[in-house]
């Protein structure tokens, strides 16, 4: 039920910044910088959940997620 | 019951519609050029002009660029000009990029984001036809390789009628 | 009790991905583009367990029409354990190699973009196959994008030395909100459940049972919860502050706390330096303990399912030259990148990283 309200939250969250002041296409030069993405370098951000996965409990967070691997 | 609620409420979420290919006059800019001095696009009615709104930022526009340029290049003598509008924020950005490349294309400079206001932009970069009598003809959003072909036929056929 | 938090699981996993659905479906905007390029990486990983991973990959981003894209992945890690999983019967160490592959295909309709892709990994006493699809949606001129997604896996962990292999099936899916804030403050928002079925023990791994070193015994089904939130910010003077906050919690009662922030500074229009630092702090699970007595239904000694906290340092250069790289050899737009990271727990586990990344931009069709 908890988690049913967080996105129904998220949802809401969604619907509502549909009305939040909006950017330009033409303003987004700053947003368009490789340092506002949010992974710029897929590869490097992927190696690094990896090694974290199999190093750590936790996991995810980042979008789809792969099989796992049998890392020692 | 509450996820099927803010479905409904998402779904009935007000439509943006999508800029329309329509017959209307141009809106009016003056912008300065590279050179300095303004360049009003009013003064150059009687020919067909190609309205580009690019950025230095923008990676399909760097593509754009010299495409336009070789478009003005085959078309001017026969009255066609190119207004590449610039809306970098900072004009370092925009006069390096332009340091590296040769073009005989008219730029003119908007930081402020004017032009685009006006012509109601959706999207980099945006350009537009406009016709001898200053009615925009065509818009187009986005540029690839294949997009050349069509603007040439385009250009071809507003070069063909009467002023 | 397992079979009906899976019951109450899977409307939440259906509910949460028809909703992003039925909100990208929905008119909007705009559609982004992720631009086509080449990447070659090298990769490479040592730690204090004695485990060293070498691993280059190439990733391909392709589009055929300004519709339609292909993105395929290819990789290898070589690695060589001197663990004390690894040197209990192989005194000069074990040497496994990884082999993955990923392929997935991307449709544009207007202002939806629609993937569906796979993965393929395949190592030494370890087979992992995973199928996916997502679908994102901008609104508000660019300005707001959702989107969601659902893969599903099976693996089949082999319980060496032990010749057969186990089954384990994994489905997870993910809602994200990204949202412009102002022209220099973007903000992502995600959510992601996940279960897992099937063999969840490590079988490398020995707790100590009575004294007896016994291989551990882990629940067969778990059930997992992430939330992010993410932040980039632009400053004055060619610098962007990044922060990343990520909560997690499953029903083996593990609990974590993942943050991040990072700093980068042009100090030329083509070369960037980021430091960033990472803090990590878990629980242990319910069933976490040094040793055990008696009969337990479940031990460990999977070091991931302990308490503990760790620090992660970053430092990472990018060189993007104008015109071109390596005097003609690239295309312009190129770049290349330099990482080096340093991870140190307080368990006393410390882990190094170095990584390096050629990028190569291809035409657009």
């Amino acid at each position: 039920m908890r988690h049913l309200l967080l996105v129904v939250a998220l949802a809401a969250v969604a619907a509502s910044s549909t009305a939040c002041a909006t950017v330009k296409p033409w303003q987004r030069g700053q947003l368009a910088n490789r340092c506002m993405q949010f992974d710029p370098d897929g590869g490097f951000a992927a190696f690094r959940g990896h090694w974290q996965e199999s190093r750590e409990g936790a996991s995810g967070g980042s979008g789809l997620q792969g099989g796992g691997c049998g890392c020692k | 019951m509450r996820a099927v609620a803010s479905l409904l409420f998402l779904l009935g979420l007000s439509t943006q519609a999508f800029a329309q290919d329509a017959i209307t006059p141009a809106p009016a800019i003056e912008l300065p050029a590279e050179a300095g001095a303004p360049i009003a696009l009013a003064s150059l009615k009687g020919k067909v002009v190609l309205i580009d709104v690019w950025a230095s930022w923008c990676v399909p526009c760097k593509a754009a660029f010299p495409a336009y340029d070789e478009m003005y290049r085959k078309y001017k003598d026969r009255g066609f000009e190119v207004l590449a509008v610039n809306v970098d924020e900072k004009r370092a950005d925009a006069e390096r990029f332009l340091r590296d490349r040769r073009h005989v294309l008219k730029v003119v400079f908007d930081p402020k984001g004017e032009a685009p206001l006006k012509f109601k932009v959706r999207g980099m970069p945006t350009s537009y036809l406009v016709d001898k009598r200053g009615n925009i003809r065509f818009a187009h959003e986005g540029f690839t390789a294949k997009d050349v072909a069509l603007y040439e036929r385009r250009i071809e056929a507003l070069l063909a009628e009467a002023p | 009790m397992a079979a009906s938090r899976l019951r109450q699981a899977l409307p939440l996993l259906l509910g949460g991905v028809i909703l992003a659905g039925a909100v990208a479906w929905s008119r909007g905007a705009v559609a982004q583009q992720q631009e086509p390029a080449l990447n070659i990486q090298f990769h490479g990983f040592t730690d204090s367990r004695g485990v060293t991973v070498l691993s280059p990959t190439v990733d391909l981003d392709r589009d055929f029409t300004d519709r339609t894209g292909l993105r395929f992945r290819f990789g290898v890690d070589a690695i060589s354990a001197a663990s004390d999983s690894c040197i209990r019967c192989h005194a000069e160490g074990a040497h496994n190699q990884r082999v993955y592959t990923s392929a997935s295909f991307v449709r544009k309709y207007g202002d939806t973009a629609v993937t569906v892709g796979g993965e393929i990994s395949k190592e030494q006493f370890y087979l992992a196959n995973t199928a996916m699809t997502s679908i994102s949606r901008t609104f508000n001129d660019a300005n707001t994008t959702v989107a969601g997604g659902y893969s599903f896996s099976w693996n089949r962990p082999t319980l060496h030395p032990a010749e057969f292999a186990e089954n384990q099936f994994a489905q997870n899916a993910y809602v994200s909100l990204t949202q412009t804030l102002t022209r220099s403050t973007i903000a992502q928002f995600g959510y992601e459940i996940s279960t897992v079925n099937g063999y969840q023990s490590n079988p490398f791994l020995r707790a100590l049972l009575n004294g007896v070193r016994t291989v551990g015994e882990a629940p067969d089904h778990r059930l997992r919860h992430t939330l992010t939130a993410r932040l980039r910010q632009a400053l004055p003077k060619d610098t962007y502050l990044e922060g990343d906050y990520r909560y997690y919690t499953d029903d083996w009662d593990l609990t974590a706390h993942s943050f991040s922030v990072g700093l980068s500074h042009y100090f030329t229009p083509h070369l960037s330096v980021t430091g960033t630092y990472r803090q990590h702090s878990q629980t242990g699970t319910y069933f976490y303990a040094p040793a055990y007595t008696g009969s337990p239904e479940f031990f460990t000694a999977d070091f991931r399912l302990f308490p503990f906290d760790s620090k992660l340092y970053t430092g990472r250069v990018v060189y993007t030259p104008e015109g071109r790289l390596f005097s003609g050899m690239f295309p312009e737009g190129s770049g290349v990148t330099f990482q080096y990271e340093y991870y140190n727990a307080d368990n006393g586990f410390e882990a190094l990283t170095v990584s390096t990344g050629l990028r190569i931009p291809l035409k657009r069709r």
